[in-house]
C-alpha cells in the first residue's frame, strides 16, 4: 500500500505568514487528520522528501515533524519500509492536542488574569468563550460520520 | 564532516564598495539560503567562489579545494547559474548543451532531456526569443544535467512564476536526495527561503550577520510588545517605541520577559519572528 496522495492537500498550506514555525504546522495538521480519523492506524505516510515536495518545505522541516509526531507515538517509522501511522494513532492524536489545548487554556487565563479579571470572573469569562465558541462550531459542522 | 564551502577572513575592494571581513560555511548537503540587501556584497561573494573578479585577503574553499589554486577542480564540482549569464551567443538551445555538455564527462542527456521536455524548452528555439523564466529554467538545466556537488544559484526565483518554483524545488530536491550535494540559493524573497532552505545567512554591507539552521534562527528571537513608561531592561536587539508602547526583538528569550514584567511592564505578549521580521530587524 502507497501513501494516499492527498495527504498534503490536507495537511497544507503551510505558511510562513501563519501562525506557529513551518515544522509546527505541518504536525497540526497530522494530529488534526489522525485525531479525527481520516488516517486509520497502519496508513503509509509520504517520504521526506515528497511531502516537503509538495508541501514547499525544506526536508528538515518535515523531518522535524516526523521526528516530534513519532516521539508521541503517533506515528512510527521502520528502517527501510517507510513511515506509519501507529495503532493507538488517534488516540494518542487526541490525547496530545488534548494538552495542546490544555496549554492554551492555561495561557487564556493568565492573559485574562493578567487584564485584572478576579479569579470568580476568569471562571465566568472562560466559560461563556466557550459556550459561544462551541455552539458556533456546532452551527458550521456538517451533520457527519466523525461521531467516534 | 567536509563542509561545501568554507570562506574566511574574505575580503575584496571596489570603487564604491568594501566587501568584508567575510565568514561563511555552508555544510555539506544543505539547502543554504543566501540573504540581504541590495548592494550587501552577494553577487561579489558568489563571483569570487568561481573566480570573477579578485579578492584582496581571506580564504576560500569548495569542498576543501582552495579556488585558486584548484580552481579547475573546483569549477568541475561546482555550477554556477547566474541571472547575468548571457547564453544567447549560442543561439539555438541545442547548440548551448551540445557545447556545456561537451566540457561534462559526467553530463546526463537523458536527465537533460526530460528537464527540457518538462519545462517546454525545445532544441531548436531561438535563445533570444526564450522569456526570462525560460532563460532562467535553461540556465538550471545546463546546471543541473552535470548533477554538480556544489550547485550555486544567484536569484533564481526572482524570474519564476509559483508552478515553475515549484518545479525547480523539487528538482533541487532531487539533486540533494543522497545527503551530499549542496544547493546555495541567494534571494531577496524571504518568505520563499524561509520554506525551502534549511540554514540561513544574512550578509549586509559585505559582512554576515547571522548564521544558522533556519529553525533554531527562527527560535532563538522572539517579537515582544508592551506596554513600559520608564526604561526598558537590558536583552533587547532591536527596540521601537512610540511613547509607553514598546515593540522590542529579543535573542534572550526567558530573561528578558521576565526582566520587563520586573520593570512593570503591562499588556505583554510575546510572539515568535518570521524571518522576514528579523532580517528587517537585524539590517535597518
Amino acid at each position: 500500500m502507497s501513501a494516499p496522495n492527498d495527504i498534503a492537500l490536507r495537511i497544507g498550506p503551510i505558511s510562513p505568514a501563519a501562525s506557529g514555525a513551518l515544522y509546527q504546522q505541518i504536525v497540526n495538521g497530522f494530529k488534526r487528520e489522525i485525531g479525527e480519523g481520516r488516517l486509520p492506524g497502519g496508513t503509509p505516510l509520504p517520504s521526506f522528501r515528497l511531502l516537503a515536495e509538495q508541501l514547499l518545505v525544506s526536508i528538515i522541516t518535515v523531518r522535524r515533524a516526523y521526528e516530534e509526531l513519532e516521539r508521541e507515538g503517533i506515528i512510527y517509522r521502520r528502517q527501510g519500509l517507510g513511515t506509519f501511522v501507529a495503532t493507538d494513532g488517534r488516540r494518542r492524536a487526541r490525547e496530545s492536542k488534548r494538552r495542546d489545548a490544555e496549554d492554551l487554556v492555561r495561557s487564556a487565563v493568565q492573559e485574562a488574569t493578567g487584564s485584572g479579571l478576579s479569579p470568580g470572573q476568569v471562571r465566568a469569562f472562560v466559560s461563556r468563550i466557550a459556550g459561544e465558541a462551541i455552539s458556533e462550531q456546532g452551527a458550521c459542522k456538517t451533520p457527519s460520520k466523525s461521531a467516534a | 564532516m567536509q563542509n561545501a564551502i568554507e570562506i574566511r577572513g574574505l575580503t575584496a575592494s571596489f570603487p564604491r564598495f568594501r566587501l568584508g571581513p567575510l565568514d561563511l560555511t555552508v555544510p555539506r548537503g544543505a539547502m543554504y539560503g543566501l540573504v540581504g540587501p541590495n548592494g550587501a556584497g552577494k553577487t561579489t561573494m558568489l563571483d569570487l567562489i568561481f573566480g570573477l573578479g579578485s579578492r584582496d585577503a581571506g580564504e576560500i574553499r569548495v569542498l576543501g579545494l582552495d579556488h585558486r589554486e584548484d580552481e579547475v577542480a573546483v569549477k568541475r564540482v561546482t555550477a554556477y547559474v547566474s541571472p547575468h549569464n548571457s547564453y544567447a551567443s549560442w543561439r539555438q538551445v541545442g547548440r548551448a548543451i551540445r557545447f556545456v555538455s561537451g566540457f561534462y564527462p559526467e553530463w546526463d542527456h537523458s536527465y537533460c532531456d526530460e528537464l527540457l521536455r518538462r519545462w517546454g524548452i525545445w532544441k531548436d528555439d531561438e535563445i533570444a526569443t526564450l522569456s526570462l523564466g525560460k532563460v532562467m529554467k535553461l540556465g538550471a538545466i545546463l546546471a543541473l544535467a552535470r548533477r554538480p556537488q556544489v550547485l550555486i544559484m544567484d536569484e533564481p526565483m526572482m524570474t519564476l512564476d509559483a508552478i515553475s518554483k515549484q518545479e525547480l524545488f523539487s528538482e533541487l530536491l532531487a539533486l540533494m536526495s543522497d545527503g551530499e550535494h549542496t544547493v546555495l540559493v541567494s534571494s531577496h524573497n524571504l518568505a520563499d527561503l524561509e520554506r525551502f532552505a534549511d540554514h540561513i545567512g544574512v550578509i549586509s554591507e559585505g559582512t554576515l550577520l547571522l548564521e544558522g539552521a533556519t529553525d533554531q534562527l527562527l527560535e532563538n528571537y522572539r517579537q515582544v510588545s508592551c506596554t513600559l513608561a520608564g526604561e526598558l531592561p537590558a536583552g533587547a536587539c532591536r527596540v521601537h517605541r512610540d511613547g509607553d508602547k514598546v515593540r522590542a526583538l529579543t535573542d534572550s528569550i526567558g530573561g528578558f520577559v521576565q526582566a520587563l514584567k520586573d520593570y512593570g511592564a503591562t499588556e505583554l505578549t510575546v510572539r515568535p519572528v518570521t524571518l522576514e521580521e528579523l532580517f528587517v530587524a537585524l539590517v535597518e
